[in-house]
């Protein structure tokens, strides 16, 4: 019996359920841990009930039943693993193969591919087709998108969310029947469109492949580390997937709060930077001679010795790419060294690309992921829409100058060489950084652990993927030494700590901790006033 | 035609049973000749879209074929509804729904045009490619099976001399095979652009082309 | 009459007007009764229309079978929403003709039948849709829905009522499976054909999104008769569950195929025997299909005790359908008839669920290849094998009907794959 008018109570494997009302059996037998086999089926998109291959034994019922539109109902008995059950998704498993190429060894799903993983789960343990299979080949999409007709199941998921999802109906179904394809208007592929990357995730099978992936690696041997999308001030929850120290690709991570189960093409395709080699691999000190090389010891000891004797106010320029905790780490530095302005630059898109069959998720017009970060750590933004310009200021300032992470790709050889001293907290060494009495090499959002926080004010985790280059180090890993040889306080051994020191004093985050904002972030306190909010 | 100089005529009725003309049987004289503007509204949409008459480069929807499209139009709540007899239009003019064809309804009727293309490509009566002056689909399905449907198919393309599907060279036929056409009673049931010819045995096959070359009734209705 | 033959054993209520042209006139069909029965049905009110068609116990003609005044009696009675009346004409069941003559030769009959339906659903719009090939055939049904416009049959205020139906005609494009209801529903409104899943029922969301009601052509020419004389009157003909007349559709290796209007429950082997003139050159029967290509077969010893009813004909093993007698002869080669007809489901597959998608093709194959002398006794089992995962597993019954005629004729004509599979030998091979 219902405990309430809004739930339903159903037995389910032997197992008694309880959910709300509505819900799918295939979604109520997920409480119990049972992941009912499906390909047309997906949570984000509308459910045809054509795959055929969720059917479960309902008690009662005439006939199996699809899973993924039966809704669960009080007193039901369901069987998702019974003769019956079991005997009808082996012969729907079996009817995929008859026309299937069986050419794992090069797909690229291989490893990640849901036929693979059904018919080794209850499939039968060899076909007994003996006929020619039908041959459709190969279609370029355009965009990123590869089509290999022979590996489709049919399950319509990218027809469904080029329509129901991006709303620009580029895919369809041609023909019927057995000959039926998913095809574009012929040659008008999906050129222009802004989502399509999502098809190749939801593509159960490899028949929709990323061509920037294709062939790069196997899907066993990436590993997955949870991030979060840096293209833009969205907050995409993502994971990096790398082999070899290297970002190989970036898949959306569900986040119904954020992003759902997609991501921007954009976005998608911008991780060839975090592999940059030409890194900054070791803090680089201006002696009286030379700049030379040195350990983390002596550069902050040395860095500690210019602090001691360096006057005037403090002019610092970060970058919206830098976390909270680095951000924070230089403001605290600002702030110690008697006070200053912090700037920012960042890129600023012409217009928004909503997605508008999930109306919170859109491309933002803030190129970055966190400019509202920095805006809470009192930083202005500066230059023009480029994310260039705007710091003529600074590049003459004849007190002390700290970058972090900012390139400095627009300025000159001229740049700090009046500051009284100029410290550059960076990936990269370019003109404009050759001024710099201390280069410190930083790592980047990929090679390390923090938070961004989003356009609404949501506050994401991230977690290293890659290990940094050389000696790079966090920057407030960096800082967090200097300020504690400077004040005898203990410096922060993890971003936890990072965090939860910058928590103690920005009230916006106050009461957040890592643990509690897991892998899903949590909105900034409300009832305070936030900068750029 | 019912005088026409052979028994078969391409049409049933003459079992003895009835005094009937092959008009009266199809319904012709009653019909006459249906106005090109569509007539009224409620009917607008059922013209025969394979005619002997083609014209690829023809506009679509223009004059009186504009004047039909838009009587269409409203008989359907919604303008996607009227998406199966637009691209019937542009067949009956054009002899087939080419990828331009489907683009301009598209833009008509506000759909995309991947998503016309679906819709054509799921209905077998829409020519996907030109077919010649006659289109000869024998229905080979069981009822005609059974009574010989096989041999007037194979005599349709030795007296067409053409492939299964292919236009012969001087564009008058293409021969193809086709499902039940629901004249199982009538076996073979051949279907030539819009007429139904029944009970046709393959002697009668040269007879039925010698007509159709003549330029006699053709398919059209 | 039937046509193109005529038999003193049918019963003709529908049929009466087949063969005779001057019926498809407006002022004949008047003269001869014609829309009376609609002006009684004003009279009775929609409810009353609805009770008097379950009283009947007329069932629907297009092979499912269900009874006609329940399904109308599903359709709201209060909502505000637009209610469509769908008029069935898309006959494409392999062995039908049936609906091709009701329509040609008795066109007032189906416009009546259909206001009359319209009228008792609470529909102001009602679609006959067609099937594309039927050009010649509707060009008689879009002449006569003229005429009955022009004379005010049709449209607002019909002949005074108060009542407004507007009817349209519309041609599908080739698609069998726009023969099933909610396929002929997309099709409709400009998609593809691929049958919805349900529920949601037709009469909670049809045609549009609002409640509607399909039924066949004959279903709806039976409407004015029953209106016209009473249930009790049409419940004279047929048995106590399977009441009334019923077209039927005789093709195949008989002496004169045809349609035949008779009372259900009328004997197979009197249809064959007698009202068909027997079989074709003195030849011995070795099958018959009785309700279109979509049924199980019976083999001649069925068909001996095998009454035409709903429950006759399951009884002896297989389905009425539509009523659509295949009928074979000792020469019929089974394998590639049966080859044939699921050739046929292939090609109509819509390719929406995978059993049906693939199975109809896989099958296809296996048939041919056994037909071609290249098959296994081990291809038997795994068609019996398929038969069964693609019987109850997908959204609409096309799969089903596909394994109908494969398993029945594996098990009653087993000996027959047999002398193929294992010695060449093919039936009525010369």
């Amino acid at each position: 019996m219902a405990d309430t008018p809004n739930t339903v109570s159903l037995t389910i494997d032997g197992h008694e359920v309880t959910v709300p009302k509505g819900t799918t059996l295939l979604e109520a037998a997920k409480t119990i841990g049972e992941d009912v086999p499906h390909y047309c089926y997906h949570p984000g998109l509308s459910a045809p009930a054509m795959c055929r291959l969720c059917l479960v034994e309902v008690e009662g019922a005439p006939k199996p039943m699809p899973s993924c539109v039966t809704t669960a109902a009080d007193g039901q008995v369901v069987h998702t693993q019974s003769d019956l059950a079991l005997s009808r998704r082996r012969g729907v498993l079996e009817f995929y193969l008859v026309n299937h190429p069986l050419d794992c060894p090069i797909c690229d799903q291989s490893g990640e591919c849901k036929l693979q993983d059904y018919v080794h789960q209850e499939g039968r343990d060899h076909g007994r087709s003996r006929e020619p299979k039908r041959v459709f080949g190969r279609d370029d999409f355009g965009g990123d998108v590869l089509f290999y007709g022979d590996r489709c199941v049919m399950c319509t998921r990218c027809v469904r969310f080029m329509t129901e999802m991006e709303q620009d109906s580029r895919l369809t179904v041609v023909e019927r029947g057995n000959r039926s394809v998913i095809d574009t208007f012929f040659e008008e592929g999906l050129e222009g469109t802004n989502w399509s990357g999502n098809i190749v995730d939801i593509c159960p099978v490899g028949a929709l492949v990323s061509k920037d992936f294709l062939h790069k690696a196997r899907a066993w041997d990436l590993e997955h580390t949870p991030s979060i999308c840096p293209s833009c001030s969205q907050g995409c929850n993502i994971s990096l997937h790398t082999r070899d120290n290297l970002v190989q690709r970036l898949k959306p991570r569900e986040n119904m709060e954020v992003n759902g189960w997609w991501m921007c093409d954009h976005g998608r395709a911008n991780y060839e930077w975090m592999n940059h080699g030409q890194r900054l691999e070791a803090p680089l000190v201006r002696t009286e001679d030379a700049v030379r090389a040195m350990g983390w010891k002596e550069a902050v000891g040395a860095l500690l010795d210019r602090a001691e004797t360096t006057s005037g106010s403090v002019k610092a320029v970060v970058s919206p790419f830098a976390s909270n905790e680095d951000l924070a780490a230089v403001r605290s530095l600002v702030d110690a060294l008697g006070g200053g302005s912090m700037v920012y630059r960042m890129a600023r898109a012409d217009a928004e690309v909503p997605m508008d069959g999930f109306p919170i998720l859109a491309r933002r017009r803030d190129l970055a992921p966190n400019g509202r970060g920095a805006e809470i750590m009192g930083a202005s933004r500066v230059g023009d829409d480029d994310g260039v310009g705007g710091l003529d200021d600074v590049a003459g300032h004849d007190g002390v100058v700290i970058v972090l992470g900012d390139p400095l790709v627009d300025q000159d050889a001229s740049f700090g060489q009046s500051a009284s001293l100029f410290a550059y907290l960076g990936m990269h060494g370019s003109p404009a950084t050759g001024a710099a009495d201390f280069s410190l090499p930083i790592t980047n959002f990929a090679e390390q652990e923090g938070t961004f926080t989003n356009h609404e004010g949501r506050v994401q985790r991230f977690w290293p993927g890659l290990r940094g280059p050389g000696a790079a180090q966090p920057a407030w890993f960096v800082l967090g030494a200097f300020q504690a040889a400077r004040s005898g306080d203990p410096a922060p051994r993890s971003a936890a700590d990072a965090f939860a020191a910058l928590a103690a004093s920005e009230p916006a985050l106050a009461g957040m901790t890592y643990d509690d904002l897991g892998a899903r972030g949590a909105v900034l306190n409300e009832t305070v006033s936030v900068p750029g909010g | 035609m019912s005088d026409a100089p052979f028994k078969n005529p391409g049409w049933a009725g003459n079992t003895g049973e009835f005094d009937l003309t092959e008009d009266e049987v199809r319904g012709d004289d009653f019909v006459g000749s249906r106005p090109s503007g569509g007539g009224h509204p409620s009917v607008s949409a059922t013209y025969p879209y394979m005619l002997a008459e083609k014209n690829p480069d023809t506009p679509l929807f223009e004059g009186a074929y504009k004047e039909r499209f838009e009587k269409i139009l409203t008989r359907y709540p919604t303008k996607q509804a009227a998406l199966l007899p637009a691209l019937a239009l542009a067949q009956e003019i054009r002899g087939y729904v080419s990828p331009q064809s489907m683009d301009r309804v598209a833009e008509l009727l506000e759909l995309s045009s991947a998503y016309v293309r679906g819709v054509t490509t799921f209905y077998t009566m829409y020519n996907k490619a030109p077919v010649g002056r006659h289109l000869v689909q024998v229905c080979t399905n069981i009822s005609c099976n059974l009574c010989g449907a096989e041999d007037v198919l194979a005599a349709f393309l030795r007296y067409t001399d053409t492939e299964l599907g292919e236009m012969s060279e001087d564009g008058n036929f293409t021969v193809i095979e086709a499902e039940c056409l629901a004249a199982c009673g009538f076996p073979t049931c051949v279907q030539i652009n819009s007429r139904y010819y029944e009970n046709v045995t393959p002697a009668e096959v040269p007879k039925i082309i010698e007509r159709l070359k003549a330029g006699a009734a053709g398919g059209d209705v | 009459m039937a046509y193109p033959y005529v038999s003193d054993r049918e019963v003709r209520v529908l049929s009466k007007n087949f063969g005779d042209p001057s019926a498809r006139r407006l002022d004949t069909y008047v003269e001869r009764g014609g829309y009376s029965a609609l002006k009684k049905a004003f009279e009775l009110g929609p409810d009353g229309v609805v009770d008097v068609v379950k009283a009947s116990g007329l069932r629907g003609r297009g092979g499912a079978g269900f009874p006609t005044g329940v399904k109308w009696s599903f359709m709201p009675k209060d909502s505000n929403k637009p209610h469509y009346l769908l008029c069935n004409a898309d006959e494409s069941e392999p062995g039908t003709f049936k609906d091709r003559e009701l329509i040609r030769w008795d066109p007032h009959q189906l416009i009546e039948g259909v206001l009359i339906g319209a009228y008792a659903i609470r529909a102001e719009h009602a679609y006959i849709y067609c099937r594309g090939e039927f050009f010649e055939t509707t060009q008689v049904l879009a002449r006569a829905l003229e005429e009955a416009y022009e004379k005010g049959y049709v449209g607002k205020d019909i002949q005074g009522s108060g009542v407004d139906i507007d009817i349209t005609v519309h041609l599908g494009a080739g698609a069998y499976i726009c023969g099933e209801e909610t396929g002929l529903m997309n099709s409709l409104e400009g998609q593809r054909g691929q049958p919805r899943i349900k529920p949601p029922f037709p009469a909670a969301v049809g045609a549009f999104g609002m409640p509607s009601t399909i039924n066949n052509v004959e279903t709806l020419a039976a409407i004015p008769h029953i209106v016209a004389h009473g249930g009790e009157w049409y419940r004279q003909w047929g048995t106590e569950k399977s009441p009334g007349t019923k077209l039927f559709c005789v093709s195949g290796h008989v002496n004169k195929p045809g349609n035949y209007e008779l009372p259900l429950g009328f004997p197979l082997m009197d249809l064959i025997e007698d009202v068909c003139g027997g079989m074709r050159d003195g030849k011995a029967l070795k099958a018959v299909i009785p309700g279109g290509s979509s049924v199980p077969i019976l083999n001649a010893a069925e068909c001996a005790a095998c009454s035409l009813d709903y429950e006759g004909v399951v009884e002896a093993g297989s389905m009425l359908g539509c009523a659509s007698v295949i009928v074979m002869d000792e020469n019929t080669d089974i394998v590639k008839q049966v080859r044939r007809m699921v050739q046929f489901y292939a090609h109509e597959s819509c390719g929406q669920c995978t059993p049906c998608r693939e199975g109809t093709a896989w099958m296809t194959k296996i048939l041919q290849r056994i037909e071609d002398g290249r098959g296994t006794e081990d291809d038997l089992q795994t068609l019996l094998d398929m038969g069964v995962q693609m019987t109850g597993t997908t959204i609409c019954v096309l799969s089903d009907s596909a394994a109908a005629p494969v398993e029945s004729s594996i098990l009653k004509f087993k000996d027959e794959y047999l002398a193929l599979i294992r010695r060449g030998e093919r039936v009525g091979a010369a």
